[in-house]
């Protein structure tokens, strides 16, 4: 390769665990640096370059200001991708979506909080810009993030997995959580992570977003089976997938109201209202 | 071949003495069942089990393996070369332990579709290294089972030593003379005598009224009962159920499918062509160039499967595609299972039982 791609990343709501993902990816595989020449990367340099390729951008779009930046990374690369659940589906940020801003804002940031902090609902960042590929997980695979990096260097489609978690998991021969009393959503959710969590004996939470035929309807049934109310299996189906639910509208399989008219109580958090001595 | 007999203390020894020489692998205890492992130490081996999540099929079939290596090659100048190497995976000298007789059907199946029309080299190298050990079944392995209905009770032409557990002690039966050698050079045996002979004939028959039919219908009726369910309404309502994920094809002992592709390394001048299992349950198995996908809906996969395992596999090689080990039946979470959608349809189409 004569000259290399300039590649930058970006982070927006996020906790930056995929951009330490990356980090680490660089740890055992140096190799990338070869491949491509990091301009800006906040978590690992000072430096800023401005004439990048391509973009990978964290965290999602939760504030009026965050559309201008999105806008003018877009303009710049070539290439944007998504990098993690938050910037690919909304993720956890999301679930703040469950109630009118204003309510949100003040329960976090106090009484005259939602003036001295801008917030809107969360979305993902391909409802802002257009997204040419996404990097799934929360946090992301760093061995998926190497190969759809290649695929963009050999100019082919980034090609994610488009089956359901289980056939990862099955290939590990793990025994089915869902049959030994912990529910997983694995049925429903795109594979891809080497079923990380099953693996260790965790349910599947859907960071990956969903599989392109999720049977909510049959998913929810396994879920009834643990005794699970639905209200309880919405909140799982959400947890980082509010956003798609959202855009589904009136179909959504979800049974609690997805948007601002829920007048169901904040949840009580210490961290939320820390105490004034 | 000829019958021996291995007291039960002396099986320990058996392994001991194969594993300077052999991979030896059987089924061992899990935090929820039984699997297929590596046996470091001979008392993990567990001859008495029910079943395990994935058929012995993964030292056969990977579910990941390498073909071949690529690289990029440059001469000072000169023009590039893509150099490849074959590979073989897991080529070694193995042994398996404890293989039940519906698995060892599914291997019967493997072997004939590995090498009859075209010859799979990888398959057939690993292949020629692995000595199979068989056991009896005297109890169905759980209500999931149906190997009765299918045949497959009854150990296929294919170990190379057969055990048959009577309380005290193991009858063994060889099966191949490469299998009588690994036999006589590792384990102290004693040739059956006319009384022992008798006594397995008791322990095999005693066993059979464990066993449950559960189809409606002889397996000779299910090609021509899909045959003519092929528009059943059953179909619909399957795939509308199924949650399109295949595990009932990953966990199949006698399926075979795989996917091709390449992996580049991290300097991408280099990397390896793998195939890994596929299942024709998922979406992408029948999708092609143009974007046309042969089986879009589910219903159509589902009924795919059911035609590949009660009369497709049967037209080109003979046998019946389902051992009915249970394994599709004990992994779908939304209870879709062989003899209940055989049966199923037997009801829909309305016909004699033909048993
Ligand atoms: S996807 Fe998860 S790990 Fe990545 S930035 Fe968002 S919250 Fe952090
Ligand atoms: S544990 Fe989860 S991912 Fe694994 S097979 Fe069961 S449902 Fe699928
Ligand atoms: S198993 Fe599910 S929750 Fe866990 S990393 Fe994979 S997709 Fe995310
Ligand atoms: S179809 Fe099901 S019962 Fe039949 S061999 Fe395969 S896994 Fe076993
Ligand atoms: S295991 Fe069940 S749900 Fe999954 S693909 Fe097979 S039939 Fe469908």
């Amino acid at each position: 390769m004569a000259t290399k791609p300039k590649i930058a990343f970006f982070d927006f709501t996020s906790c930056e665990g995929c951009q330490l993902t990356v980090v680490d990816l660089l740890q055992t595989h140096l190799g990338l640096l070869d491949l491509v020449e990091i301009v800006q990367f906040r978590e690992a340099m000072s430096e800023k370059g401005e004439d990048y390729q391509i973009a990978f951008i964290e965290g999602s779009c939760t504030r009026k200001s965050d559309e201008a930046r999105l806008q003018k990374i877009r303009a710049q690369a070539a290439v944007v991708v998504a990098l993690g659940a938050c910037a690919h589906l909304g993720g956890v940020n999301a679930l703040k979506n469950y109630w009118p801003i204003e309510k949100a804002q003040r329960y976090v940031y106090g009484e005259h909080g939602q003036d001295a902090y801008e917030s809107y609902p969360a979305r993902p960042i391909s409802a802002v810009i257009p997204v040419d590929a996404v990097i799934p997980g929360c946090p992301i695979d760093r061995h998926e993030f190497l190969r759809i990096v290649q695929l963009l260097l050999q100019g082919r489609a980034p090609h994610l997995p488009d089956y359901p978690l289980c056939v990862e998991c099955k290939f590990k021969e793990n025994a089915c959580l869902n049959y030994h009393g912990i529910p997983c959503l694995g049925p429903i959710t795109r594979a891809g992570c080497d079923a990380i969590c099953p693996s260790y004996g965790d349910g599947c939470e859907g960071c990956r977003g969903w599989a392109p035929e999720a049977n909510f309807a049959y998913m929810r049934e396994i879920l009834r089976g643990h005794g699970l109310s639905d209200a309880d299996i919405d909140a799982r189906f959400t947890m980082f997938n509010h956003y798609q639910f959202q855009q589904m509208g009136e179909p959504a399989p979800v049974t609690t109201p997805l948007g601002p008219d829920r007048t169901a109580p904040l949840p009580t958090s210490t961290f939320a209202a820390p105490k004034e001595d | 071949m000829s019958l021996y007999i291995l007291s039960k203390e002396r099986l320990p020894q058996f392994v001991k003495a194969l594993q300077g020489k052999f991979r030896v692998v059987g089924p061992v205890v899990t935090e929820t069942g039984f699997a297929f492992d590596d046996i470091t130490d001979p008392a993990q081996l567990q001859m008495d089990y029910t079943t395990t999540v994935l058929p012995p099929k993964k030292y056969f079939l990977p579910q990941r393996e390498v073909l071949f290596s690529y690289r990029n090659e440059k001469e000072n100048g000169g023009p590039q070369r893509l150099e490849m190497r074959p590979v073989y995976q897991d080529v070694q000298p193995t042994v398996i332990f404890g293989v039940h007789t519906c698995d060892m059907n599914g291997v019967m199946l493997y072997d004939k579709v590995f090498s009859e029309g075209f010859r799979d080299e990888h398959y057939m190298e690993r292949r020629e290294q692995i000595y199979i050990i068989g056991i009896e079944c005297l109890h169905p392995c759980d209500e999931a089972s149906f190997c009765k209905d299918m045949g497959t009770l009854t150990a296929p032409p294919i170990y190379d030593l057969h055990m048959t557990d009577a309380g005290d002690h193991y009858f063994v039966d060889t099966g191949t003379e490469k299998g009588e050698r690994l036999l006589l050079d590792n384990a102290y045996v004693k040739m059956a005598e006319k009384e022992d002979i008798q006594r397995l004939g008791q322990v095999l028959s005693a066993k059979w009224p464990r066993f449950r039919m559960r189809l409606k219908m002889s397996r000779d009726q299910t090609p021509s009962l899909l045959t003519l369910g092929y528009q059943a309404r059953l179909w619909q309502e399957l795939g509308d159920r199924c949650l399109a994920c295949g595990s009932c094809t990953n966990v199949c002992p006698t399926c075979f499918c795989f996917d091709v592709h390449d992996e580049n390394d991290i300097t991408m001048q280099g990397g390896e062509r793998v195939r890994v299992w596929d299942s024709c349950q998922l979406r992408e198995f029948a999708l092609v160039a143009g974007g046309h996908n042969f089986r879009e809906s589910k219903a159509s996969r589902v009924r795919h499967r059911l035609m590949r395992k009660g009369k497709y596999i049967k037209q080109v090689h003979g046998l019946l595609g389902c051992t009915g080990c249970g394994r599709c039946e004990r992994a779908c979470l939304v209870n879709i299972t062989i003899p209940g959608t055989l049966n199923a349809l037997h009801e829909e189409m309305q016909l004699e039982s033909g048993i």
